[in-house]
């Protein structure tokens, strides 16, 4: 490691005047995207910026607990425990764990160190998901999930997914999204809108969107192309303040039970904070 | 007035002074219960009983001038007072910091150096304020900084102190690869006599991948390095081979990643070294060999061997498969400089890896 510190002599400098810890406890206090930029700033920030303090600080309280819960079949479990704080804050921004006996996976949002979740299908409710003549479990490479839900065809189209706000992040708001694909035979979709629909707790009757989620020409397109390779459409969005509203509930309905619909796959519903990514 | 006088005079007047001296030499004498609010000069008068006289005063940290001094002793004054709310202590604390930002820096050092974490808190919370939500290039301004990072630097914010240990599985894996090109242009270059050398490493490395420290010390003495690289990459493949045949009780290729990474973990803590993986293999394999060339695998029973072979592509296949997109994460979250040396050009490009690790 270069160490250019003897070189400045400004007098100006305060990398001359404040010792290196100081400035990483004064980067602490402000935010991960803050300290990513302040790398570029000078070889001193950028040490200073590299530091277990600050990036544990920012690291959820109780990511030791998460991570923990782990599915042993994945390899994170071993890498996590032997990687640094500021190497594990970066490892869950790119690389989501899978937890809750596969059903779940969690990682962070890079600029903000909030908690996301996505629930994978098998966690979801799904109406007739255990019929195999109207759903099909199956296995793909391209998701996180060990079996991802493909529509063969149904009338009732029924999908929800719940999470519980304590295990998110406080003081912060969530939209939650579904994430999809349709098959090559995919029906019905483009002649019957779907209803979204994200409430939270037992009080709040939520709010319902009504969208085509595979529009024809001429109609607004609301989904849109993940970086891994799905699609995904807003359900809505909640504020989570102290993690004790209960449940948020985000659902997907078509039940107007005149319309068959083929061909969608289901990933699960992903939970992030706003404005991420 | 002389000490004596003072022990005389009406107890109203009767108050506690504490001696202070600031790096430049002057002393000065402070109230107790000002100066007793600093945790640093608390402990020079409680434990080391200094502080009482104009002789014994107190030297306080270079990083605390008496500009400084006597901003931290305003603070002290004020919040050592026990009655105040804490409104007022927060009215006070907002006006106390309004002040340039080269002067908030000082007092953070000073008030650091005085472990006086209050107002450390209240210094750093103001700078962060500060530093929040601005470019680097404004960052810089504000601080007078100078330009002075590197290129190379500017494009690789990430620092990469890890062995990590899907990269090393990555560089096996290229290793084999190399070597199986290789074996089809030399085949005719094996010496009968070198078998027998070979031999022994073989069976030496596979007690030591099985944590047997017994067998290491031969390998552990010699510190010779050779520069053949292509024996070292052969014998690198050997040793990936190995691991991995010693823990194929599970076919999943993500769990044999996991405890090849465990193996990596033994040979480390077998050999005592803080030295990462790569100079421990160097060190094993460049001890047994003053070989030109030596087709290790030739010596495994053909059966044995074609064994391991089938489970390394077995699990390059799933290793393949089950990560496509995130092995190009793992590389560039490992922080390449250069990316070339993952192509498969069998210049030693491993060697070139293990280098930039060691630096």
């Amino acid at each position: 490691m270069r160490n250019r510190k003897a070189i400045n002599t400004n007098n100006e400098d305060i990398t001359n005047i404040l010792p290196e810890e100081c400035i990483s406890y004064i980067l602490s206090l402000t935010s991960p995207a803050d300290v990513c930029r302040s790398k570029l700033v000078s070889p001193v920030f950028r040490s200073a910026a590299d530091s277990d303090t600050i990036w544990g600080k920012f690291l959820p309280s109780d990511y030791y607990d998460i991570i923990s819960n782990a599915s042993s079949s994945s390899s994170s479990k071993l890498l996590t425990s032997s990687m640094s704080k500021t190497q594990l804050y970066f490892h869950l921004c790119k690389n989501p764990i899978i937890i809750d006996n596969g059903t779940m996976s969690f990682g962070l949002d890079k600029a903000t160190g909030k908690k996301c979740y996505m629930l994978g299908a098998r966690r979801l409710s799904i109406s007739w998901a255990n019929t195999p003549r109207y759903w099909r479990w199956k296995r793909v490479p391209e998701s996180r999930f060990s079996e991802v839900a493909e529509l063969k065809e149904v009338w009732w189209l029924d999908v929800k997914g719940t999470i519980e706000t304590k295990i998110l992040s406080p003081n912060t708001p969530y939209v939650a999204y579904l994430v999809y694909k349709f098959s090559s035979s995919r029906y019905g979709f483009e002649k019957k809108p779907v209803d979204l629909h994200v409430e939270l707790g037992e009080s709040d009757a939520g709010r319902t969107f009504r969208i085509f989620l595979d529009p024809s020409a001429n109609i607004p397109q609301f989904s849109r192309e993940r970086e891994d390779g799905w699609m995904e459409v807003k359900l809505g969005e909640f504020f989570n303040e102290h993690g004790d509203d209960g449940k948020a509930t985000c659902s997907l309905r078509e039940v107007d039970n005149y319309t068959p619909k083929k061909g969608l796959i289901i990933e699960g519903i992903d939970i992030r904070p706003k404005d991420s990514r | 007035m002389s000490e004596v006088d003072m022990a005389v005079i009406k107890p109203e007047m009767m108050k506690s002074y504490i001696w202070l001296q600031t790096a430049d030499g002057s002393i000065q004498q402070v109230e107790q219960e000002v100066a007793m609010f600093c945790p640093m000069i608390c402990h020079e008068v409680i434990q080391k009983g200094m502080g009482s006289s104009k002789n014994y005063a107190i030297s306080l940290p270079q990083r605390v001038n008496p500009a400084m001094l006597s901003l931290i002793l305003d603070y002290c004054r004020f919040h050592q007072v026990p009655g105040r709310s804490n409104k007022e202590r927060k009215s006070f604390d907002e006006k106390f910091i309004r002040m340039d930002t080269k002067r908030l820096c000082e007092l953070t050092s000073a008030a650091d150096s005085l472990q006086l974490k209050p107002l450390v808190d209240l210094t750093s919370r103001a700078l962060a304020r500060i530093i929040e939500g601005k470019s680097p290039e404004e960052i810089r301004e504000i601080f007078h900084l100078p330009d002075d990072l590197t290129e190379e630097e500017k494009l690789e914010p990430l620092k990469n102190t890890t062995d990590d240990p899907r990269i090393r599985l990555l560089n096996r894996l290229y290793a084999k690869k190399r070597k199986e090109l290789k074996e089809r242009q030399k085949l005719k270059n094996i010496e009968v006599e070198e078998e027998r050398v070979d031999d022994r490493s073989v069976d030496d490395l596979l007690s030591f991948i099985n944590g047997d420290n017994g067998d290491s010390k031969g390998i552990k003495n010699s510190k010779s390095k050779k520069k053949n690289r292509r024996r070292k990459d052969q014998q690198k493949n050997t040793s990936a081979n190995e691991a991995i045949k010693n823990h194929n009780k599970e076919p999943n290729g993500l769990n044999q990643v996991c405890h090849s990474a465990e193996v990596g973990q033994k040979v480390r803590a077998g050999v005592g070294a803080t030295s990462n993986l790569h100079d421990v293999e160097d060190d094993i394999f460049d001890n047994k060999n003053e070989l030109d060339d030596g087709d290790i695998d030739d010596e495994i029973d053909p059966a044995l061997k074609e064994k391991i072979d089938r489970e390394v592509e077995d699990f390059a296949r799933r290793l393949n498969s089950d990560w496509p997109e995130r092995m190009q994460e793992i590389l560039s979250f490992g922080h390449e400089r250069k990316p070339v040396h993952f192509s498969l050009n069998g210049n030693g490009s491993l060697r070139r890896y293990a280098n930039s690790e060691q630096r």
